[in-house]
């Protein structure tokens, strides 16, 4: 189970952040979910409950943005959403692209008090 | 009502991994050892493999493998039988070995008086990719049968490595495996990859690769 391990990082992650701001209680972690991470949002809410079981974080919440697959074209410099256009390039169908955004999976905000 | 406070953090989710990681490399620098992170699917040869690595080098190098598996020690005790010191790493379930796992595993293997480190990861092309071990080189296994898409197919994983074998290059005839296509769709996600076709079954191209690791713990105990 992939995501379930990415959590566990993020739960770790999040416990040493959580130390150095002298925060009390963490009431909703919003994380940016690359469509190009190789991470399947429903997969992460899923397994949610698992990742903070017995943890500081155990009644967090869990909202999740997605944020597109956005390339660029190493041929012919076209820019377009590798997700949708199946990885190859609409104008060309070049498969050399450099990725622009939705790579990565991200702690955007943590709420808390 | 309560007083919330937002803190703006974007930082990754492996952020503390990753931390962990450049710690236990530094460490690994200064005892003068190297660890490396040998991944492949399950099934492409990486206890094989591993064997004739170690049989080429040992008079060498003075080697350590930690043979990192959901369960069983099967693959432990067959590079036991090598004469290189060796533990079984349980992941518990867990699909890949991340920084802290890896330096819990330095600790049971004890590295004192080592060079190389090999760690065995989980067979697997998704996520040991996305875990920074901490080693110092990482290498991952394609296998003919696997077929020449894989890079396409598993991107990070190509794209994270310092040197991709291609193995059991024996068995090519009775495969649609294309060698240019595989090295053109690697050179795609990775264009500083070093690709070296190897049998381990057979032991054929197992100089070029051990040469290169050879090379690579003498320039990081330098």
């Amino acid at each position: 189970m992939h995501e379930l391990g990415v959590l566990n990082s993020m739960v770790h992650t999040i416990e040493r952040i959580v130390k150095e701001q002298n925060v009390t209680a963490v009431h909703k972690l919003v994380i940016e979910v690359g469509e190009l991470s190789g991470i399947v949002p429903r997969y992460l809410e899923q397994s949610w409950p698992a990742a903070s079981y017995k943890t500081f974080m155990e009644e967090t919440k869990l909202e999740l943005i997605v944020i597109p697959g956005i390339v660029k074209c190493k041929d012919c410099g076209r820019v377009f959403n590798a997700v949708y256009s199946d990885l190859n390039c609409p104008d060309c169908g070049s498969n050399d692209m450099e990725i622009l955004e939705g790579n990565d999976l991200m702690i955007k905000e943590i709420v808390c008090n | 009502m309560e007083d919330f406070k937002i803190l703006e953090i974007k930082t990754s989710v492996f952020a503390d991994n990753s931390i962990q990681a450049g710690k236990l490399r530094e460490e690994l620098k200064d005892k003068k050892v190297l660890l490396l992170n040998l991944m492949s699917s399950p099934g492409a040869g990486k206890t094989t493999t591993l064997t004739r690595t170690i049989n080429a080098l040992k008079d060498r190098l003075t080697i350590g493998v930690m043979e990192a598996d959901i369960d069983s020690d099967v693959d432990a005790r067959t590079i036991l039988k090598t004469g290189a010191k060796t533990i079984q790493l349980h992941t518990g379930g867990m699909c890949h070995l991340d920084a802290e796992m890896t330096r819990q595993g330095l600790e049971g293997l004890d590295t004192d008086g080592l060079d190389l480190v090999i760690l065995e990861n989980v067979g697997n092309l998704v996520c040991p990719a996305e875990f920074d071990t901490g080693a110092v080189k990482n290498v991952m296994i394609l296998s003919v049968p696997e077929g020449d898409d894989k890079p396409l197919k598993y991107p990070l994983m190509f794209s994270i490595c310092d040197v991709i074998l291609i193995n059991k290059m024996d068995v090519m005839p009775y495969f649609d495996f294309d060698m240019e296509k595989c090295k053109a769709n690697i050179r795609l996600r990775n264009p500083n990859a070093i690709v070296i076709p190897i049998s381990a079954q057979k032991n054929e191209g197992i100089k070029e690769w051990t040469d290169w690791l050879e090379n690579a713990v003498n320039s990081w105990c330098e």
